[in-house]
């Protein structure tokens, strides 16, 4: 049976997760009126363990916990569909991309591959001003140590020009460093 | 008439090269000049949004800075670069405290948000016009069945007008339609091709753009045309994501303007599907 005293959010009295979600998003969360829109048009729904509305509900319940750790903030495809469809103007994925940094920052996040490639993504981009894919995407593979699992994708697109061997750098790298460090602080 | 500046991306200069060749070919014809932004960066993509939102906006108002010293457009063809400098450029103009605190960042460069953001299409119908387009084709391009194809980004932006409706944009339709194909009208028009996820998880991509290219197949189009290059790459990676079905070739917006005006293909060698039955399709108009 269904016990209040276990599921405390569901009494809608803590409202704390609520509010920093709210601030750190700078979204109207607390608005969504469970239309489901925003989990109807969603193109990878199948692979959530969590609906795009449900992840918003949870909010509202305060189920931190459940919010942070589920996978579907990460299967977010960042397509906007939900938020663009969303009638009180919520922008879900916005508030997506919110909770992922709060999931790492907490080292709670379900799945890192995302925001591994993101920041290896960015120390491209930093050394180079413009990304070296494929030493991005090397990288990535020795990471996540399946160097040659996509291989003949990689041979097919070198063989087509479609990917560069040699970086292609900005002049002013300095001033690029400089707004990295500024950004870190 | 404000000229362009063209801020090619990280995908025009590597990955989708041939996309940039072609632009330059059809601009020339029509006598749009562009000219490349000087030491442009990358505009961080969803990269920067997702792990550093004022580090994106500041990688964006970099190249705004650099544009707005010359006074001009600035021209995005790749559809991240579009909408993240576009978006960036419309806070910087709005916003006095963003703007302060991004102008702290990027110094001794400084952005206000003056300049305009253009894409591929809005630079066609500004620049050229359908009455131009229809009225200097070369190549009889009407045997070909096409889907236009926007993709995710170009329309799909919160908190600002978007230059076409965000949910059925049709301007790309019109460029197309003067070009003289046969346009196929299709629900996919925005359909999320799974975008970065090719790398991280690539099951993710192959369902959403197989299902994408399953639909085109169905609806018995020859090609599908888009102007955005993340698109265009992971449509046509399909046969190495595991399709092994029809495909079809997936041209950018740019290439159909070359079949219009040349009767081929520049790039047609980097196409991974092959784009010989569409090309042999096209025929010189009286010849």
């Amino acid at each position: 049976m269904f016990k209040y005293e276990e599921n405390p959010g569901y009494r809608m009295n803590d409202l704390t997760f609520l509010k920093e979600m709210e601030a750190l998003s700078g979204q109207n969360i607390s608005a969504c009126y469970q239309c489901y829109r925003c989990t109807a048009g969603c193109p990878v729904v199948t692979q959530m363990d969590i609906f795009p509305h449900g992840i918003i509900r949870y909010i509202i319940l305060g189920e931190r916990e459940k919010v942070l750790k589920a996978k579907a903030i990460w299967t977010c495809v960042q397509c906007i569909t939900c938020s663009v469809r969303c009638p009180n103007d919520i922008d879900i994925a916005h508030v997506f991309d919110t909770i992922r940094k709060v999931a790492i920052k907490e080292q709670k996040a379900a799945e890192t591959d995302t925001w591994t490639f993101d920041k290896i993504f960015l120390d491209s981009v930093a050394r180079h001003g413009r990304l070296h894919e494929i030493e991005a995407i090397l990288r990535f593979k020795v990471e996540k140590k399946n160097l040659f699992e996509d291989a003949k994708m990689g041979i097919g697109m070198l063989l087509k020009g479609r990917m560069g061997i040699f970086p292609h750098s900005v002049r002013d790298r300095e001033q690029l460093k400089e707004i990295f460090k500024k950004c870190s602080q | 008439m404000t000229a362009l500046t063209y801020y090619p991306g990280c995908s025009l200069k590597t990955s989708s090269k041939f996309y940039e060749t072609s632009i330059k070919q059809v601009f020339s014809f029509y006598g749009i000049e562009i000219q490349e932004l000087p030491d442009w960066s990358c505009c961080g993509a969803s990269a920067a949004n997702t792990v550093d939102e004022r580090l994106a906006h500041a990688l964006a108002a970099r190249n705004l800075a650099l544009a707005e010293k010359q006074n001009n457009h600035l021209f995005a063809p790749c559809s991240a670069c579009y909408i993240r400098t576009k978006v960036t450029n419309e806070r910087m103009r709005q916003d006095k405290n963003f703007r302060e605190d991004i102008n702290s960042v990027i110094s001794p460069l400084k952005c206000l948000g003056t300049g305009e953001v253009k894409n591929i299409i809005e630079v066609f119908h500004d620049r050229v016009g359908i009455e131009v387009i229809a009225g200097r084709l070369k190549y009889d391009i009407s045997p070909l069945r096409v889907v236009p194809y926007y993709g995710c980004l170009l329309t799909r932006v919160m908190g600002m007008e978007a230059f076409d409706d965000k949910e059925n944009p049709t301007s790309m339709d019109s460029l197309l339609w003067a070009l003289g194909v046969e346009l196929v009208n299709w629900p996919y028009k925005m359909e999320c091709c799974g975008a970065s996820k090719t790398l991280t998880d690539k099951d993710i991509t192959y369902d959403l753009s197989d299902k994408i290219m399953d639909m085109a197949v169905l609806l018995g189009a020859d090609v599908i045309v888009t102007p955005c290059p993340l698109c265009q790459l992971n449509l046509d990676l399909l046969p190495y994501l595991g399709r092994t079905d029809q495909a079809l070739p997936i041209l950018f917006l740019s290439e159909v303007f070359e079949l219009a005006i040349s009767g081929r293909l520049s790039g047609s060698n980097s196409h991974v599907i092959a784009v010989d039955q569409a090309v042999k399709k096209v025929k010189k108009i009286g010849g």
